[in-house]
């Protein structure tokens, strides 16, 4: 039997602590998103706070940075049980299926190109910004 | 019988997670990848065992339900990276201000163009960003959020079979610029990808994820009016 002063058992008891409170902020923030704010989602709004607490000093990094880091880790297992409801729609099974996968592909091809080519000149025009700003603190 | 069965697909879902996660790091084959096989092992044994979705979703909808704490995750690394993102403000907001429009507008004019019904359009236009913001999106804009999510893993595991073609095509200088790549085309999974290429690829493509996921919400009314 394991020890409750292991570090290792100490850590992932912290874990489980702040998955519970950053659970315990997404309730609370689809209350306000529900009352107040509707066009904002809970999750984006309840990011928002924590970010908020966190620029602020009223929340210690420490305090929720190992359960934020489980959560997106296995965010992949959370989305699953969506992806399992393709099961409802047979009709996208044969032809239209196809076309979706093309659109897909042919669409993330775009999105490669375009982003990665106006990055590459954002950073060299960046690096030019960098370069004009220390002549002129030469001279 | 039926809340055992329900029980028993959480208990699935979770060991094939698990099974997947341990095989994919030890062997690395593209078709290990959790993200591929975890969803077609679920669907195949709901397909061949004839379980309802509900009943499907009875149970493992609490772990549908962890989504929402994981967007709030979100906040602490953009909190970590904020001196990134102050010196890479230029470059990080262009990429994700022309790859958000590019990546909905392609998807619904590709849809159409196809003769995609508007529902499948509508569907499709949140697919490159990040689930949750996806799904959030999907809602707003009267999408199905779950035909969304199928969506968003068909572009991740075509981001990380396109992503290395792509980047040995395109003439591309900056670790930046293949991290937005990577991050603004197949969210988590080219994040994932990013990280084998290096540090700053990895975190300047989960950047480009989680901003290109906040701006798709906001600009979700646009999206409704575009679709």
């Amino acid at each position: 039997m394991k020890r409750l002063s292991d570090p290792a058992v100490k850590q992932s008891l912290a874990t489980v602590l702040q998955v519970l409170m950053l659970s315990l902020v997404w309730l609370l923030a689809s209350r306000l998103s529900h009352a107040y704010v509707p066009e904002i989602p809970a999750g984006v709004l309840g990011m928002f706070l924590v970010l908020a607490a966190l620029a602020l000093g009223w929340l210690p990094l420490a305090w929720c940075k190992s359960g934020a880091r489980w959560l997106l880790a296995e965010m992949l297992l959370f989305f699953i049980p969506a992806t399992v409801a393709v099961v409802q729609y047979p009709q996208l099974m044969g032809s239209i299926g196809l076309r979706i996968v093309l659109v897909i592909l042919l669409s993330t091809v775009l999105v490669m190109t375009v982003t990665s080519l106006v990055v590459d000149a954002g950073y060299k025009f960046e690096i030019m910004l960098k370069r004009r700003k220390r002549q002129h603190g030469a001279l | 019988m039926e809340n055992l069965l329900a029980f028993g697909c959480l208990v699935l879902t979770l060991v094939l997670y698990w099974l997947a996660k341990k095989l994919y790091r030890r062997t690395g084959n593209w078709w290990t990848a959790p993200l591929l096989a975890v969803p077609l092992l679920v669907i195949g044994a709901v397909v061949v065992g004839h379980i309802p979705y509900h009943t499907y979703f009875q149970d493992t909808h609490w772990l549908s339900w962890l989504l929402g704490p994981a967007t709030v995750a979100f906040a602490i690394p953009i909190y970590e990276q904020r001196q990134v993102i102050r010196k890479h403000a230029l470059s990080l907001s262009c990429g994700v201000l022309v790859a958000m429009p590019v990546a909905v507008m392609s998807s619904v004019w590709l849809a159409r163009a196809f003769g995609l019904s508007e529902l499948l359009q509508k569907s499709l236009a949140p697919r490159s960003i990040s689930t949750p913001f996806a799904m959030a999106t999907a809602s707003s804009i009267g999408a199905p959020p779950d035909l969304t999510a199928v969506f968003v893993v068909i572009t991740g595991v075509a981001g990380m079979l396109l992503g290395e073609l792509m980047l040995m095509l395109l003439p591309l200088r900056s670790r930046l610029a293949k991290g937005a790549l990577l991050g603004a085309a197949a969210h988590g999974a080219g994040t994932a990808k990013a990280n084998e290429l290096g540090a700053e690829e990895g975190v300047v493509a989960s950047l480009t994820m989680m901003l290109g996921g906040i701006a798709t919400v906001f600009a979700a009314p646009l999206i409704a009016w575009f679709v």
